[in-house]
């Protein structure tokens, strides 16, 4: 690539992650310490600890993201551990099964959950019908502070990003070192933890991770779930009264140092770089064929999880086609009347409309950028790229939340950057915070295509003559266009699910999107709930189509995209 | 240190015979040898003897107890990979006493051990470097340590020294051979370089197709090979075919497309008898070159190519009668021929012309 070329891309991806990453967190960060005489102060950091409302907050937060992680990790690795040992029979069908989950809204999942686990929910109803359950007084499941609900949503969407790093770092393991171990008297149980489990903790630190930082963060489930009492939903409600209230900001600013100090303190425990391993491997893995014991194991497991993860959006199918369900098993009637209110809606119709603009938009300037970033990295030899690749990971490491806020405080009237909101139309803002957030998952996906495309194809067409721009896009693109497509699709499918940037940065109604508009939906009285249902139902059918023609096209290296 | 008996062997994958009806007698204390070219099963056999397959039929006897079903864990061998698959998040010396720690021994005698092994290995005082701090000479001979350390019934070396540079590798080979008779190991060692199993081994099996093509000395497999396949993968060779003349004494005089030669079978078990077809092996320093036809065994070429080495110098002659040139080359050569298109001459002693079944 032509040199002015690659420093132009360089230096617009610097000053675009200055205006729009910096400095929406530097804005959040300094109205935390300034007080409105423009001199420095702790106090509002002080007050949070003196609150015992803000300091339960950030213990629930915390335990939020660290069962969460927990939790996901345990339904993972054995799954993975299974998929890297035997070869069992529909293996191709259910490695792809396991990872719908991440796609499906958790948003509109924890209504499903609410269905299933509430006091009037089907598991009592259940447990009543079998005679396990004294009707007069049902079990409370979620408990009075509802923490275990969100915690099992937050485990049930996110585990496939904790698998896909494991499976990873366990097909990367030279089958040698285990065999050395077993060569030596190593065996079973044992092997596994001395051996193989060390030496793929990098890449379970790295799902953990993402998994921590997207949990201790979460927004969505809690909300739904009306959990008040952590620090995500008491930012959210802060903002109501945002002029003048400075605590929203300090929550952001500890959310943000605790964001940082856990990671830290994780990289220190089990993410220390254990170098990469020695020599090439000499045999490659040969999967054991499943005996029918390990066949049933194996095909259950996968097949139970599975199940449970969709369980709540089957619940949420259910309720929106149930004309009213509470104490049963089963809805006792059925209706398609919400579907048909759903489209009469002004705020449904809408509000899709609006999603699928902005999330599209999102998309476009996600692989432009992405595709761009990516050339750079890997393709060129401008001093600084490793920096650019650093950079544009970023947003994986910072909670949606924390730039929501920034991209909020930055763009209110008076501030520098308010005619990024054209009148009340948060189109623009709320396309960059799209776009920044899910940047991460194009260039990586990108950069995977450009380092399995030789560059001497390339190379090739430019020595018979072809100009080196159009070279790349007549040679190299249409051959790395599958990941850019997968890429693009998954950047797109996060984007209309996107909670955080849509509640916090659409404030009328008109420009609500799909989230928003659920959300708006749930909290209103009378068929709310089931209206709102219908539209999670519409928005997971668009999205199982995006996500399974991402799979198609990517196959295992969608894998890649979820590694920092 | 253990004697090992392997009995009708076979090893399928899927419907590919990896190794068919093997039979090995290795002795106590032998340095063995297995060779051959890609494919031949020699890594298979290797790896069925560590337990890491399990064969479908035959008998692995460990000083007689049979072992074929016993996992890998409890067979007790120590293997040094290809790649040495040293775990990368153990440092040198927690690699080297880990199968002390499976063993169960003693910290204090691990200690001991582990530090009497790495300066076997001329690696004392490296304990504590991690693993990708280590040369590639480095990480082989941490891994020769670790096999070494727990005093295995037999020691097994899977191309140990493919991953070297070529100095390494000879000043490596010695020192596995001198460990190796230091304490009396019984060892199985898989290589593809014909050098190195010259060098070192007590005996060597050079496979074939899943089969053994020949067991023996290297003197013997190298002057006395049994097949056509193993007189060309061990050192370089001329093969020509043939039809037996007739006989006198112990020597053969056997008719070919460039003339008549006299040799004697490999096998002296083996009587060819006249008009039966056979395959001669004649290696390239066995021939002598001359300008004058000599009396017997002459070859007669025009040169094709020289290539002087400094020690040595080759030859190319093209014979009528054959397509692939005659090789031979002359050790320390005083004066080089290099008029090609020149009529020469190429002989060899009776003795150095090996009769073969035919290829």
């Amino acid at each position: 690539m032509h040199k002015g070329l690659a420093t132009t891309i360089y230096g617009f991806t610097i000053v675009f992650f200055a205006l729009f990453f910096v400095y929406p967190i530097w804005h959040t960060v300094k109205e935390a310490f300034v007080t409105p005489e423009d001199t420095f102060t702790l106090v509002y950091i002080a007050e949070i600890f003196k609150n015992p409302i803000y300091v339960e907050g950030l213990i629930n937060s915390f335990y939020m993201g660290l069962f969460t992680t927990l939790l996901s990790l345990l339904i993972a690795l054995p799954l993975a551990l299974m998929a890297n040992h035997w070869d069992f029979r529909g293996k191709e069908i259910l490695n792809s099964l396991i990872l719908v989950p991440l796609i499906l809204p958790p948003f509109v999942g924890a209504l499903g959950i609410r269905q299933i686990l509430g006091q009037a929910g089907v598991l009592n109803a259940f447990l009543i019908d079998l005679g396990l359950m004294d009707a007069n007084a049902p079990h409370d499941w979620l408990g009075e502070g509802q923490l275990l609900g969100v915690v099992l949503m937050n485990a049930l969407h996110l585990y496939p990003i904790a698998y896909l790093n494991i499976s990873a770092a366990l097909a990367n393991v030279d089958p040698a070192m285990e065999e050395a171990a077993e060569n030596l008297g190593c065996h079973g149980i044992r092997r596994l933890s001395r051996i193989t489990l060390p030496m793929i903790m990098p890449g379970v630190f790295a799902g953990a991770t993402i998994i921590f930082i997207w949990s201790f963060t979460e927004l969505g489930v809690p909300l739904i779930f009306d959990f008040g009492r952590v620090t995500s939903v008491q930012i959210f409600h802060g903002i109501k009264d945002l002029s003048g209230n400075p605590f929203p900001y300090a929550l952001v600013v500890l959310m943000l140092v605790a964001t940082v100090f856990f990671y830290l303190i994780g990289k220190w425990l089990f993410g220390r770089d254990i170098g990469a391993s020695s020599g090439r491997a000499a045999t490659g893995r040969v999967l054991k064929p499943a005996s029918p014991m390990a066949n049933l194991l194996c095909i259950g497991s996968f097949v139970f999880v599975t199940g449970l993860a969709i369980l709540p959006h089957i619940g949420v199918t259910l309720l929106s086609l149930s004309e009213q369900w509470y104490g049963s098993i089963l809805p006792r009637h059925w209706t398609n009347q919400h579907y048909l209110d759903a489209l009469g809606h002004p705020l449904t119709l809408n509000s899709i409309g609006n999603s699928l603009k902005y999330a599209s938009l999102a998309t476009v300037m996600n692989v432009i950028l992405g595709t761009a970033i990516a050339y750079v990295v890997v393709r060129t030899k401008l001093p600084g790229r490793q920096f650019l690749d650093a950079t544009a990971m970023l947003p994986l490491a910072v909670p949606g939340l924390v730039l929501a806020f920034g991209y909020l405080a930055m763009t209110r009237e008076g501030q520098r950057f308010d005619f990024l909101v054209l009148g009340e139309n948060p189109i623009i803002i709320l396309i960059i915070a799209y776009a920044v957030r899910r940047l991460p998952y194009v260039v990586r996906s990108a950069a995977a295509g450009f380092q399995q495309t030789s560059v001497t194809l390339e190379e090739a067409a430019q020595n018979l003559g072809c100009p080196p721009l159009k070279a790349l896009t007549k040679v190299t693109l249409p051959l790395i266009a599958a990941n850019l497509i997968a890429g693009g699709l998954l950047a797109f499918s996060f984007a209309m699910l996107e909670v955080s940037d849509s509640l916090i940065l659409a404030e009328q109604q008109q420009y609500f999107p799909i989230t928003k508009a659920i959300y708006a939906l749930v909290t209103s009285l009378g068929n709310g709930p089931h209206l709102a249902s219908a539209l999670g139902v519409w928005a997971m059918a668009f999205l199982a189509i995006t996500i399974v023609g991402a799979g198609v096209i990517l196959g295992k290296k969608l894998g890649a995209l979820f590694r920092v | 240190m253990v004697s090992i008996k392997i009995r009708g062997l076979v090893k399928r994958f899927g419907s590919v015979v990896a190794l068919n009806q093997l039979d090995i007698d290795i002795g106590s204390g032998e340095l063995f040898f297995l060779l051959g070219p890609s494919g031949c099963g020699k890594t298979t056999l290797l790896r069925s003897i560590a337990g890491f397959h399990l064969p479908e039929e035959g008998k692995i006897l460990f000083d007689g107890d049979d072992v074929s079903q016993v996992p890998p864990h409890k067979r007790e061998t120590a293997m040094m990979f290809q790649s040495y698959a040293l775990w990368p998040h153990l440092n040198v010396f927690k690699n080297v006493a880990f199968g002390l720690e499976e063993r169960r021994v003693k910290k204090p005698e691990i200690k001991d051990r582990v530090e009497k092994a790495l300066a076997m290995v001329k690696m004392n005082g490296l304990g504590n470097r991690k693993i990708n701090q280590l040369s590639g000479g480095q990480q082989q001979r941490v891994a020769l340590a670790r096999a070494l350390v727990v005093r295995p019934r037999c020691l097994m070396l899977d191309e140990p020294l493919s991953n070297l540079d070529a100095k390494l590798r000879i000043e490596m080979r010695t020192e596995i051979r001198r460990i190796c008779k230091e304490f009396g190991l019984t060892a199985i060692y898989v290589t593809h370089d014909q050098k190195e199993a010259l060098s070192i081994a007590d005996r060597l099996a050079v496979l074939d197709g899943g089969n053994i093509a020949q067991v023996g000395t290297p003197e013997e497999v190298y002057r006395k090979p049994r097949t056509a396949l193993v007189a060309g993968f061990i050192g370089e060779t001329n093969l020509v075919d043939g039809q037996v003349a007739f006989q006198s004494g112990d020597q053969i005089y056997v008719k070919t497309a460039i003339g008549e030669l006299v040799g004697r079978p490999s096998n002296p078990d083996w009587k060819p008898q006249p008009d039966e077809r056979v395959t001669i092996s004649v290696r390239p320093e066995c021939l002598s070159i001359d300008v004058s036809p000599p009396a017997q065994n002459a070859i007669a070429g025009k040169l094709t190519e020289s290539t002087y080495l400094g020690e040595v110098a080759h030859y190319s002659l093209s014979v009528d009668g054959r397509e692939d040139p005659i090789h031979l080359s002359e050790l320390n050569p005083r004066r080089v021929i290099r008029d090609t298109g020149e009529t020469l001459y190429a002989t060899a002693k009776s003795e150095d012309i090996v009769l073969l079944p035919p290829r």
